[in-house]
Protein backbone atom coordinates (compact mmCIF):
# COMPACT_ATOMS: atom_id res chain seq x y z
CA UNK A 1 0.00 0.00 0.00
CA UNK A 2 2.65 2.41 0.99
CA UNK A 3 4.88 2.08 -1.96
CA UNK A 4 7.75 4.41 -2.27
CA UNK A 5 6.36 7.22 -4.34
CA UNK A 6 9.03 9.29 -6.13
CA UNK A 7 6.93 12.42 -5.69
CA UNK A 8 6.62 12.10 -1.96
CA UNK A 9 9.55 12.79 0.36
CA UNK A 10 10.99 9.74 2.01
CA UNK A 11 10.11 10.78 5.54
CA UNK A 12 6.43 10.66 4.86
CA UNK A 13 6.28 7.15 3.62
CA UNK A 14 8.01 6.03 6.81
CA UNK A 15 5.66 5.03 9.53
CA UNK A 16 3.02 4.54 6.89
CA UNK A 17 -0.42 3.96 8.37
CA UNK A 18 0.37 5.34 11.82
CA UNK A 19 1.67 8.52 10.38
CA UNK A 20 -1.44 8.81 8.29
CA UNK A 21 -3.57 8.30 11.33
CA UNK A 22 -1.69 10.99 13.19
CA UNK A 23 -2.29 13.33 10.36
CA UNK A 24 -5.96 12.62 10.33
CA UNK A 25 -6.14 13.25 14.06
CA UNK A 26 -4.45 16.60 13.87
CA UNK A 27 -6.71 17.52 11.03
CA UNK A 28 -9.73 16.70 13.10
CA UNK A 29 -8.60 18.71 16.11
CA UNK A 30 -7.83 21.62 13.83
CA UNK A 31 -11.27 21.60 12.29
CA UNK A 32 -12.82 21.37 15.71
CA UNK A 33 -10.93 24.41 16.78
CA UNK A 34 -12.03 26.25 13.69
CA UNK A 35 -15.63 25.40 14.36
CA UNK A 36 -15.17 26.56 17.91
CA UNK A 37 -13.34 29.75 16.96
CA UNK A 38 -16.12 31.20 14.85
CA UNK A 39 -18.34 30.70 17.81
CA UNK A 40 -16.13 32.75 20.12
CA UNK A 41 -15.40 35.13 17.32
CA UNK A 42 -19.07 35.46 16.76
CA UNK A 43 -19.62 36.15 20.41
CA UNK A 44 -16.92 38.78 20.38
CA UNK A 45 -18.38 40.34 17.26
CA UNK A 46 -21.75 40.46 18.88
CA UNK A 47 -20.38 42.21 21.93
CA UNK A 48 -18.51 44.73 19.84
CA UNK A 49 -21.57 45.30 17.75
CA UNK A 50 -23.70 46.27 20.65
CA UNK A 51 -20.89 48.45 21.94
CA UNK A 52 -20.73 50.25 18.59
CA UNK A 53 -24.44 50.67 18.60
CA UNK A 54 -24.34 52.19 22.07
CA UNK A 55 -21.49 54.53 21.16
CA UNK A 56 -23.26 55.66 18.01
CA UNK A 57 -26.34 56.40 19.98
CA UNK A 58 -24.30 58.38 22.47
CA UNK A 59 -22.61 60.29 19.66
CA UNK A 60 -25.92 61.21 18.10
CA UNK A 61 -27.20 62.41 21.40
CA UNK A 62 -24.15 64.57 21.96
CA UNK A 63 -24.33 65.98 18.45
CA UNK A 64 -27.94 66.91 18.95
CA UNK A 65 -27.04 68.56 22.21
CA UNK A 66 -24.24 70.55 20.59
CA UNK A 67 -26.50 71.67 17.78
CA UNK A 68 -29.15 72.69 20.21
CA UNK A 69 -26.67 74.73 22.19
CA UNK A 70 -25.19 76.38 19.11
CA UNK A 71 -28.63 77.34 17.98
CA UNK A 72 -29.57 78.79 21.30
CA UNK A 73 -26.28 80.69 21.52
CA UNK A 74 -26.75 82.07 18.03
CA UNK A 75 -30.29 83.05 18.84
CA UNK A 76 -29.29 84.80 22.00
CA UNK A 77 -26.41 86.58 20.32
CA UNK A 78 -28.71 87.62 17.55
CA UNK A 79 -31.10 88.96 20.11
CA UNK A 80 -28.49 90.74 22.10
CA UNK A 81 -26.29 92.27 19.38
CA UNK A 82 -27.38 91.53 15.83
CA UNK A 83 -24.78 93.88 14.36
CA UNK A 84 -21.81 92.16 15.92
CA UNK A 85 -22.76 88.82 14.48
CA UNK A 86 -22.86 90.33 11.00
CA UNK A 87 -19.63 92.22 11.59
CA UNK A 88 -17.80 89.01 12.30
CA UNK A 89 -18.46 87.56 8.89
CA UNK A 90 -17.81 90.96 7.35
CA UNK A 91 -14.38 90.84 8.94
CA UNK A 92 -13.70 87.46 7.42
CA UNK A 93 -14.74 88.82 4.05
CA UNK A 94 -12.43 91.79 4.47
CA UNK A 95 -9.52 89.60 5.46
CA UNK A 96 -10.04 87.37 2.47
CA UNK A 97 -10.24 90.34 0.14
CA UNK A 98 -7.08 91.75 1.64
CA UNK A 99 -5.20 88.52 1.11
CA UNK A 100 -6.37 88.38 -2.50
CA UNK A 101 -5.39 91.97 -3.23
CA UNK A 102 -1.97 91.49 -1.65
CA UNK A 103 -1.40 88.40 -3.78
CA UNK A 104 -2.45 90.12 -7.00
CA UNK A 105 -0.15 93.06 -6.24
CA UNK A 106 2.69 90.59 -5.91
CA UNK A 107 1.78 89.13 -9.28
CA UNK A 108 2.27 92.42 -11.12
CA UNK A 109 6.03 92.00 -11.11
CA UNK A 110 5.49 89.30 -13.77
CA UNK A 111 4.25 91.95 -16.17
CA UNK A 112 7.66 93.60 -15.93
CA UNK A 113 6.27 96.67 -14.23
CA UNK A 114 5.04 96.95 -10.66
CA UNK A 115 5.02 99.56 -7.96
CA UNK A 116 3.87 100.99 -4.69
CA UNK A 117 2.06 104.17 -3.83
CA UNK A 118 4.13 106.45 -1.65
CA UNK A 119 3.31 109.57 0.31
CA UNK A 120 4.85 111.65 -2.46
CA UNK A 121 3.56 109.73 -5.43
CA UNK A 122 4.59 106.36 -6.67
CA UNK A 123 7.66 104.15 -6.71
CA UNK A 124 7.75 102.06 -9.86
CA UNK A 125 9.78 98.87 -10.09
CA UNK A 126 11.04 97.75 -13.49
CA UNK A 127 11.96 94.08 -13.77
CA UNK A 128 14.21 92.86 -16.56
CA UNK A 129 14.58 89.49 -18.21
CA UNK A 130 16.34 87.90 -21.17
CA UNK A 131 15.12 84.70 -22.81
CA UNK A 132 13.23 83.61 -19.74
CA UNK A 133 16.06 84.44 -17.34
CA UNK A 134 14.89 86.89 -14.70
CA UNK A 135 17.53 89.54 -14.20
CA UNK A 136 18.05 92.75 -12.23
CA UNK A 137 15.29 95.13 -11.15
CA UNK A 138 15.45 98.90 -11.08
CA UNK A 139 13.24 101.44 -9.41
CA UNK A 140 12.11 104.95 -10.19
CA UNK A 141 10.58 107.03 -7.43
CA UNK A 142 8.22 109.61 -8.89
CA UNK A 143 6.82 112.65 -7.17
CA UNK A 144 3.30 113.46 -8.30
CA UNK A 145 3.50 117.22 -8.63
CA UNK A 146 3.31 119.72 -11.42
CA UNK A 147 5.77 119.19 -13.00
CA UNK A 148 6.23 115.48 -12.41
CA UNK A 149 9.74 114.72 -11.26
CA UNK A 150 11.98 111.84 -10.37
CA UNK A 151 12.82 111.87 -6.71
CA UNK A 152 15.41 109.16 -6.92
CA UNK A 153 16.14 106.02 -8.89
CA UNK A 154 18.47 103.08 -9.31
CA UNK A 155 18.90 103.35 -13.08
CA UNK A 156 22.59 103.10 -14.11
CA UNK A 157 24.15 106.36 -15.15
CA UNK A 158 24.87 105.28 -18.73
CA UNK A 159 21.17 104.71 -19.49
CA UNK A 160 19.79 107.92 -21.05
CA UNK A 161 17.19 108.46 -18.33
CA UNK A 162 17.12 112.27 -18.59
CA UNK A 163 16.60 112.07 -22.36
CA UNK A 164 13.69 109.69 -22.02
CA UNK A 165 12.21 111.73 -19.19
CA UNK A 166 12.52 114.93 -21.20
CA UNK A 167 10.62 113.34 -24.07
CA UNK A 168 7.78 111.62 -22.26
CA UNK A 169 7.61 112.10 -18.52
CA UNK A 170 5.40 115.17 -18.49
CA UNK A 171 3.00 114.07 -21.21
CA UNK A 172 2.66 110.33 -20.79
CA UNK A 173 3.96 108.42 -17.75
CA UNK A 174 3.15 105.11 -19.37
CA UNK A 175 5.20 105.90 -22.46
CA UNK A 176 8.07 107.09 -20.28
CA UNK A 177 8.09 103.87 -18.26
CA UNK A 178 7.69 101.57 -21.25
CA UNK A 179 10.51 103.30 -23.06
CA UNK A 180 12.71 103.04 -19.97
CA UNK A 181 11.73 99.37 -19.74
CA UNK A 182 12.97 98.82 -23.28
CA UNK A 183 16.37 100.36 -22.57
CA UNK A 184 16.81 98.55 -19.26
CA UNK A 185 15.72 95.16 -20.63
CA UNK A 186 18.06 95.51 -23.58
CA UNK A 187 20.96 96.52 -21.32
CA UNK A 188 20.23 93.58 -18.99
CA UNK A 189 20.14 91.24 -21.96
CA UNK A 190 23.46 92.44 -23.38
CA UNK A 191 25.08 92.27 -19.97
CA UNK A 192 23.76 88.73 -19.49
CA UNK A 193 25.23 87.62 -22.81
CA UNK A 194 28.63 89.12 -22.01
CA UNK A 195 28.63 87.60 -18.52
CA UNK A 196 27.76 84.17 -19.89
CA UNK A 197 30.52 84.42 -22.50
CA UNK A 198 33.07 85.21 -19.80
CA UNK A 199 31.92 82.54 -17.36
CA UNK A 200 30.94 79.65 -19.63
CA UNK A 201 33.25 79.93 -22.63
CA UNK A 202 36.49 81.22 -21.16
CA UNK A 203 38.25 78.21 -22.71
CA UNK A 204 37.57 79.49 -26.21
CA UNK A 205 38.72 83.05 -25.48
CA UNK A 206 42.38 83.76 -26.00
CA UNK A 207 42.30 87.06 -24.15
CA UNK A 208 40.09 89.03 -21.78
CA UNK A 209 36.66 90.19 -22.93
CA UNK A 210 36.73 93.96 -23.32
CA UNK A 211 33.45 95.66 -22.65
CA UNK A 212 32.07 99.07 -21.76
CA UNK A 213 29.63 99.59 -18.87
CA UNK A 214 26.68 99.91 -21.24
CA UNK A 215 27.70 96.56 -22.77
CA UNK A 216 27.10 97.88 -26.26
CA UNK A 217 30.72 97.61 -27.39
CA UNK A 218 32.41 94.26 -27.01
CA UNK A 219 35.81 93.19 -28.22
CA UNK A 220 37.40 89.77 -27.82
CA UNK A 221 39.69 87.24 -29.45
CA UNK A 222 38.75 83.61 -29.74
CA UNK A 223 39.83 80.32 -31.22
CA UNK A 224 37.61 77.47 -32.30
CA UNK A 225 40.31 74.93 -31.46
CA UNK A 226 42.05 76.20 -28.35
CA UNK A 227 44.98 73.81 -28.57
CA UNK A 228 45.37 74.17 -32.30
CA UNK A 229 47.87 75.87 -34.52
CA UNK A 230 45.62 78.46 -36.11
CA UNK A 231 45.65 82.12 -35.27
CA UNK A 232 42.71 83.46 -33.34
CA UNK A 233 39.85 85.51 -34.72
CA UNK A 234 39.28 88.97 -33.37
CA UNK A 235 35.68 90.08 -33.03
CA UNK A 236 34.24 93.52 -32.45
CA UNK A 237 30.54 93.87 -31.72
CA UNK A 238 28.80 97.21 -31.70
CA UNK A 239 25.20 97.59 -30.57
CA UNK A 240 24.13 100.96 -31.94
CA UNK A 241 20.51 100.39 -31.08
CA UNK A 242 20.36 100.62 -27.30
CA UNK A 243 16.93 98.96 -27.26
CA UNK A 244 18.26 95.84 -28.96
CA UNK A 245 20.06 92.78 -27.65
CA UNK A 246 21.68 91.90 -30.98
CA UNK A 247 24.58 93.88 -32.47
CA UNK A 248 24.15 96.23 -35.41
CA UNK A 249 27.79 96.13 -36.55
CA UNK A 250 30.04 93.09 -36.38
CA UNK A 251 33.58 92.78 -37.66
CA UNK A 252 35.59 89.57 -37.38
CA UNK A 253 39.22 89.84 -38.36
CA UNK A 254 42.13 87.48 -38.56
CA UNK A 255 45.23 88.18 -36.55
CA UNK A 256 47.71 86.15 -38.48
CA UNK A 257 50.34 87.38 -40.88
CA UNK A 258 49.46 85.22 -43.85
CA UNK A 259 46.31 85.51 -45.90
CA UNK A 260 43.42 83.29 -44.93
CA UNK A 261 42.75 80.14 -46.89
CA UNK A 262 39.31 80.01 -48.50
CA UNK A 263 37.86 77.71 -45.88
CA UNK A 264 39.02 79.97 -43.06
CA UNK A 265 37.74 82.99 -44.96
CA UNK A 266 34.34 81.31 -45.25
CA UNK A 267 34.38 80.60 -41.58
CA UNK A 268 35.30 84.16 -40.73
CA UNK A 269 32.45 85.48 -42.85
CA UNK A 270 29.96 83.01 -41.40
CA UNK A 271 30.95 84.04 -37.89
CA UNK A 272 30.23 87.64 -38.71
CA UNK A 273 26.73 86.64 -39.75
CA UNK A 274 26.23 84.41 -36.74
CA UNK A 275 27.09 87.15 -34.27
CA UNK A 276 24.49 89.39 -35.89
CA UNK A 277 21.75 86.83 -35.75
CA UNK A 278 22.06 84.97 -32.48
CA UNK A 279 22.82 85.92 -28.88
CA UNK A 280 26.53 85.87 -28.13
CA UNK A 281 26.59 82.97 -25.69
CA UNK A 282 24.48 80.84 -28.02
CA UNK A 283 26.93 81.39 -30.85
CA UNK A 284 29.75 80.22 -28.61
CA UNK A 285 27.68 77.25 -27.46
CA UNK A 286 27.41 76.18 -31.10
CA UNK A 287 31.19 76.64 -31.46
CA UNK A 288 31.72 74.42 -28.45
CA UNK A 289 29.40 71.77 -29.87
CA UNK A 290 31.24 71.79 -33.19
CA UNK A 291 34.46 71.46 -31.28
CA UNK A 292 33.11 68.37 -29.54
CA UNK A 293 32.18 66.88 -32.87
CA UNK A 294 35.73 67.48 -34.10
CA UNK A 295 37.14 65.75 -31.03
CA UNK A 296 34.91 62.76 -31.58
CA UNK A 297 36.13 62.42 -35.15
CA UNK A 298 39.74 62.47 -33.91
CA UNK A 299 39.01 59.70 -31.42
CA UNK A 300 37.36 57.44 -33.98
CA UNK B 1 -29.42 84.65 29.22
CA UNK B 2 -26.32 83.84 31.20
CA UNK B 3 -25.32 81.16 28.71
CA UNK B 4 -25.61 83.65 25.88
CA UNK B 5 -23.63 86.27 27.72
CA UNK B 6 -20.91 83.77 28.58
CA UNK B 7 -20.64 82.61 24.99
CA UNK B 8 -20.76 86.18 23.81
CA UNK B 9 -17.90 87.09 26.10
CA UNK B 10 -15.89 84.09 25.04
CA UNK B 11 -16.28 84.95 21.37
CA UNK B 12 -15.56 88.57 22.05
CA UNK B 13 -12.35 87.70 23.83
CA UNK B 14 -11.31 85.43 21.02
CA UNK B 15 -11.84 88.06 18.37
CA UNK B 16 -11.27 91.23 20.33
CA UNK B 17 -8.07 91.98 18.44
CA UNK B 18 -9.82 91.44 15.13
CA UNK B 19 -12.76 93.66 15.97
CA UNK B 20 -10.63 96.57 16.98
CA UNK B 21 -8.72 96.55 13.68
CA UNK B 22 -11.72 96.12 11.40
CA UNK B 23 -11.49 99.78 10.53
CA UNK B 24 -7.77 99.39 9.95
CA UNK B 25 -8.52 96.50 7.63
CA UNK B 26 -10.87 98.63 5.60
CA UNK B 27 -8.41 101.48 5.23
CA UNK B 28 -5.60 99.08 4.40
CA UNK B 29 -7.78 97.41 1.80
CA UNK B 30 -8.68 100.78 0.35
CA UNK B 31 -5.05 101.79 0.05
CA UNK B 32 -4.04 98.54 -1.62
CA UNK B 33 -7.00 98.65 -3.97
CA UNK B 34 -5.97 102.08 -5.20
CA UNK B 35 -2.45 100.76 -5.71
CA UNK B 36 -3.96 97.93 -7.76
CA UNK B 37 -6.01 100.32 -9.81
CA UNK B 38 -2.92 102.41 -10.54
CA UNK B 39 -0.92 99.38 -11.69
CA UNK B 40 -3.80 98.17 -13.78
CA UNK B 41 -4.01 101.51 -15.58
CA UNK B 42 -0.25 101.75 -15.96
CA UNK B 43 0.33 98.31 -17.43
CA UNK B 44 -3.02 98.05 -19.18
CA UNK B 45 -3.30 94.62 -17.61
CA UNK B 46 -5.94 93.71 -15.05
CA UNK B 47 -4.83 90.75 -12.94
CA UNK B 48 -7.67 89.22 -10.97
CA UNK B 49 -6.31 86.06 -9.42
CA UNK B 50 -2.91 84.79 -8.46
CA UNK B 51 -1.67 81.77 -6.60
CA UNK B 52 1.71 80.25 -6.03
CA UNK B 53 3.17 76.97 -4.85
CA UNK B 54 6.74 76.35 -3.86
CA UNK B 55 8.65 73.09 -3.95
CA UNK B 56 12.10 72.68 -2.49
CA UNK B 57 14.17 70.53 -4.82
CA UNK B 58 17.40 70.76 -2.88
CA UNK B 59 18.95 67.31 -2.61
CA UNK B 60 21.31 66.29 0.19
CA UNK B 61 24.35 66.55 -2.10
CA UNK B 62 23.37 70.08 -2.98
CA UNK B 63 23.01 71.16 0.63
CA UNK B 64 26.57 70.03 1.29
CA UNK B 65 27.81 72.24 -1.53
CA UNK B 66 25.51 75.01 -0.22
CA UNK B 67 23.39 74.99 -3.35
CA UNK B 68 19.68 75.48 -3.02
CA UNK B 69 17.12 74.66 -5.69
CA UNK B 70 13.51 75.81 -5.48
CA UNK B 71 10.73 75.33 -8.01
CA UNK B 72 7.87 77.82 -7.96
CA UNK B 73 4.57 77.16 -9.67
CA UNK B 74 2.54 80.24 -10.47
CA UNK B 75 -0.95 80.65 -11.76
CA UNK B 76 -2.53 83.93 -12.64
CA UNK B 77 -5.56 85.08 -14.57
CA UNK B 78 -7.07 88.35 -15.60
CA UNK B 79 -7.98 90.42 -18.60
CA UNK B 80 -6.80 93.16 -20.89
CA UNK B 81 -10.01 94.84 -22.07
CA UNK B 82 -11.94 92.21 -23.99
CA UNK B 83 -9.15 89.63 -23.96
CA UNK B 84 -9.00 87.28 -20.97
CA UNK B 85 -5.90 85.26 -20.18
CA UNK B 86 -4.85 82.50 -17.87
CA UNK B 87 -1.18 81.80 -17.31
CA UNK B 88 0.56 78.91 -15.64
CA UNK B 89 4.30 79.07 -15.39
CA UNK B 90 7.19 77.64 -13.44
CA UNK B 91 10.25 79.44 -12.16
CA UNK B 92 13.35 77.56 -11.13
CA UNK B 93 15.56 79.31 -8.61
CA UNK B 94 19.09 78.09 -8.05
CA UNK B 95 21.13 79.66 -5.30
CA UNK B 96 24.84 78.90 -5.05
CA UNK B 97 27.67 80.68 -3.29
CA UNK B 98 28.20 83.25 -6.05
CA UNK B 99 24.73 84.14 -7.16
CA UNK B 100 21.03 83.47 -7.37
CA UNK B 101 19.65 82.57 -10.77
CA UNK B 102 15.97 82.61 -11.62
CA UNK B 103 14.59 81.29 -14.85
CA UNK B 104 11.17 80.61 -16.30
CA UNK B 105 11.17 76.91 -17.14
CA UNK B 106 7.67 76.48 -18.45
CA UNK B 107 4.99 78.83 -19.69
CA UNK B 108 1.42 78.03 -20.67
CA UNK B 109 -0.97 80.68 -21.88
CA UNK B 110 -4.67 80.35 -22.51
CA UNK B 111 -6.36 83.30 -24.17
CA UNK B 112 -9.89 84.19 -25.04
CA UNK B 113 -11.37 85.05 -27.48
CA UNK B 114 -9.61 82.44 -29.52
CA UNK B 115 -10.79 83.77 -32.86
CA UNK B 116 -8.24 86.54 -32.69
CA UNK B 117 -5.92 84.81 -35.16
CA UNK B 118 -3.51 87.70 -35.12
CA UNK B 119 -2.82 86.86 -31.49
CA UNK B 120 -2.48 83.07 -31.55
CA UNK B 121 0.84 83.07 -33.40
CA UNK B 122 2.21 85.62 -30.98
CA UNK B 123 1.06 83.56 -28.01
CA UNK B 124 2.88 80.42 -29.17
CA UNK B 125 6.02 82.48 -29.72
CA UNK B 126 5.83 83.87 -26.19
CA UNK B 127 5.32 80.37 -24.77
CA UNK B 128 8.31 79.05 -26.73
CA UNK B 129 10.55 81.87 -25.60
CA UNK B 130 9.17 81.77 -22.06
CA UNK B 131 9.01 85.52 -22.32
CA UNK B 132 6.47 86.70 -19.75
CA UNK B 133 7.27 90.38 -19.98
CA UNK B 134 7.07 90.50 -23.76
CA UNK B 135 3.74 88.73 -23.61
CA UNK B 136 2.18 91.32 -21.32
CA UNK B 137 3.71 94.33 -23.01
CA UNK B 138 2.76 93.25 -26.51
CA UNK B 139 -0.71 92.21 -25.39
CA UNK B 140 -1.29 95.67 -23.98
CA UNK B 141 -0.24 97.42 -27.20
CA UNK B 142 -2.08 94.97 -29.40
CA UNK B 143 -5.33 95.54 -27.52
CA UNK B 144 -4.81 99.31 -27.70
CA UNK B 145 -4.48 99.17 -31.47
CA UNK B 146 -7.40 96.72 -31.66
CA UNK B 147 -9.68 99.06 -29.77
CA UNK B 148 -8.53 102.03 -31.81
CA UNK B 149 -9.23 100.21 -35.07
CA UNK B 150 -12.65 99.20 -33.79
CA UNK B 151 -13.50 102.78 -32.83
CA UNK B 152 -12.28 104.18 -36.14
CA UNK B 153 -14.25 101.73 -38.24
CA UNK B 154 -17.30 102.21 -36.06
CA UNK B 155 -17.08 105.96 -36.58
CA UNK B 156 -17.12 105.56 -40.36
CA UNK B 157 -19.83 102.95 -40.27
CA UNK B 158 -22.06 105.26 -38.29
CA UNK B 159 -21.33 108.24 -40.46
CA UNK B 160 -21.74 106.55 -43.83
CA UNK B 161 -23.94 103.54 -43.10
CA UNK B 162 -24.83 102.86 -46.72
CA UNK B 163 -21.38 103.06 -48.13
CA UNK B 164 -19.38 101.37 -45.41
CA UNK B 165 -19.53 97.67 -44.63
CA UNK B 166 -17.69 95.73 -42.00
CA UNK B 167 -17.14 92.29 -43.45
CA UNK B 168 -16.61 90.45 -40.18
CA UNK B 169 -18.59 92.44 -37.69
CA UNK B 170 -17.43 95.20 -35.35
CA UNK B 171 -13.98 93.70 -34.74
CA UNK B 172 -13.37 93.20 -38.42
CA UNK B 173 -9.84 93.81 -39.63
CA UNK B 174 -11.08 95.23 -42.89
CA UNK B 175 -13.61 97.72 -44.09
CA UNK B 176 -15.38 97.68 -47.43
CA UNK B 177 -16.60 100.85 -49.04
CA UNK B 178 -19.20 100.51 -51.77
CA UNK B 179 -21.43 102.88 -53.51
CA UNK B 180 -25.10 102.00 -53.79
CA UNK B 181 -25.55 104.01 -56.97
CA UNK B 182 -22.41 102.74 -58.69
CA UNK B 183 -22.18 99.02 -58.14
CA UNK B 184 -18.94 97.39 -59.11
CA UNK B 185 -16.82 99.99 -57.40
CA UNK B 186 -15.28 98.77 -54.23
CA UNK B 187 -12.62 100.02 -51.91
CA UNK B 188 -11.27 97.68 -49.27
CA UNK B 189 -9.06 98.92 -46.50
CA UNK B 190 -7.33 96.11 -44.67
CA UNK B 191 -5.89 97.14 -41.35
CA UNK B 192 -3.86 94.36 -39.82
CA UNK B 193 -2.20 94.53 -36.44
CA UNK B 194 1.06 92.63 -36.49
CA UNK B 195 3.42 91.59 -33.75
CA UNK B 196 7.00 91.04 -34.90
CA UNK B 197 9.72 88.74 -33.61
CA UNK B 198 10.73 91.16 -30.86
CA UNK B 199 7.19 91.69 -29.68
CA UNK B 200 6.79 95.12 -31.28
CA UNK B 201 3.22 95.82 -32.29
CA UNK B 202 2.55 97.80 -35.45
CA UNK B 203 -0.36 98.29 -37.83
CA UNK B 204 -0.13 97.28 -41.46
CA UNK B 205 -2.45 98.87 -43.95
CA UNK B 206 -3.42 97.64 -47.37
CA UNK B 207 -5.65 99.24 -49.90
CA UNK B 208 -7.51 97.21 -52.49
CA UNK B 209 -9.67 98.67 -55.20
CA UNK B 210 -12.12 97.10 -57.50
CA UNK B 211 -13.07 99.14 -60.54
CA UNK B 212 -15.36 97.85 -63.30
CA UNK B 213 -13.58 97.58 -66.59
CA UNK B 214 -16.29 98.87 -68.83
CA UNK B 215 -15.48 102.49 -69.31
CA UNK B 216 -14.19 105.12 -67.02
CA UNK B 217 -16.32 106.87 -64.51
CA UNK B 218 -15.57 110.54 -63.96
CA UNK B 219 -14.20 111.37 -60.60
CA UNK B 220 -12.74 107.96 -60.04
CA UNK B 221 -9.17 108.97 -60.73
CA UNK B 222 -9.72 112.02 -58.65
CA UNK B 223 -10.87 109.84 -55.84
CA UNK B 224 -7.75 107.75 -56.13
CA UNK B 225 -5.63 110.84 -55.95
CA UNK B 226 -7.36 111.96 -52.85
CA UNK B 227 -6.48 108.79 -51.09
CA UNK B 228 -2.88 109.13 -52.25
CA UNK B 229 -2.77 105.40 -52.76
CA UNK B 230 0.82 104.77 -53.74
CA UNK B 231 2.24 106.02 -50.48
CA UNK B 232 0.79 103.55 -48.04
CA UNK B 233 3.15 104.81 -45.40
CA UNK B 234 1.63 108.25 -45.46
CA UNK B 235 -1.77 106.66 -45.29
CA UNK B 236 -0.81 104.68 -42.27
CA UNK B 237 0.69 107.72 -40.64
CA UNK B 238 -2.35 109.85 -40.70
CA UNK B 239 -4.68 107.06 -39.75
CA UNK B 240 -2.49 106.12 -36.82
CA UNK B 241 -2.19 109.64 -35.57
CA UNK B 242 -5.90 110.04 -35.59
CA UNK B 243 -5.85 112.36 -38.54
CA UNK B 244 -8.65 110.71 -40.39
CA UNK B 245 -9.56 113.82 -42.33
CA UNK B 246 -8.25 112.57 -45.62
CA UNK B 247 -10.17 109.35 -45.36
CA UNK B 248 -13.16 111.30 -44.17
CA UNK B 249 -13.02 113.63 -47.15
CA UNK B 250 -12.57 110.77 -49.55
CA UNK B 251 -15.48 108.88 -48.17
CA UNK B 252 -17.67 111.92 -48.30
CA UNK B 253 -16.64 112.50 -51.87
CA UNK B 254 -17.32 108.90 -52.68
CA UNK B 255 -20.73 108.88 -51.12
CA UNK B 256 -21.71 112.21 -52.64
CA UNK B 257 -20.35 111.60 -56.09
CA UNK B 258 -21.64 108.11 -56.38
Amino acid sequence: MEQANPLRPDGESKGGVLAHLERLETQMSKSRKQSEEPQSVQAQEGALGTKIHKLRHLRDELRAAVRHRQASVKASIANVEPNLAVEMSEQEVLEEKLENVKAVLQAYRFTGLSGKLTSRGVCVCINTAFEGNLLDSYFVDLVIQKPLRIHHHSVPVFIPLEEIAAKYLQTNIQHFLFSLCEYLNAYSGRKYQADRLQSDFAALLTGPLQRNPLCNLLSFTYKLDPGGQSFPFCARLLYKDLTATLPTDVTVTYQGVDALSTSWEEQRASHETLFCMKPLHQVFASFARKGEKLDMSLVS
Amino acid sequence: MSLATKSFQAIHQFNSEGWKSSKDLKSQLGHLESELSFLSTLTGINIRNYSKQTEDLTGTEMTEKSIRKVLQRHRLSGNCHMVTFQLEFQILEIQNKERLSSAVTDLNIIMEPTECSELSEFVSRAEERKDLFMFFRSLHFFVEWFEYRKRTFKHFKEKYPDAVHLSEGPSSPSIVIRSASQPGFELVIVWRIQIDEDGKVFPKLDLLTKVPQRGRVPGCSCFRCLLNMPSKAAYFLWVSQGKNQKLEISLMYFSIKF
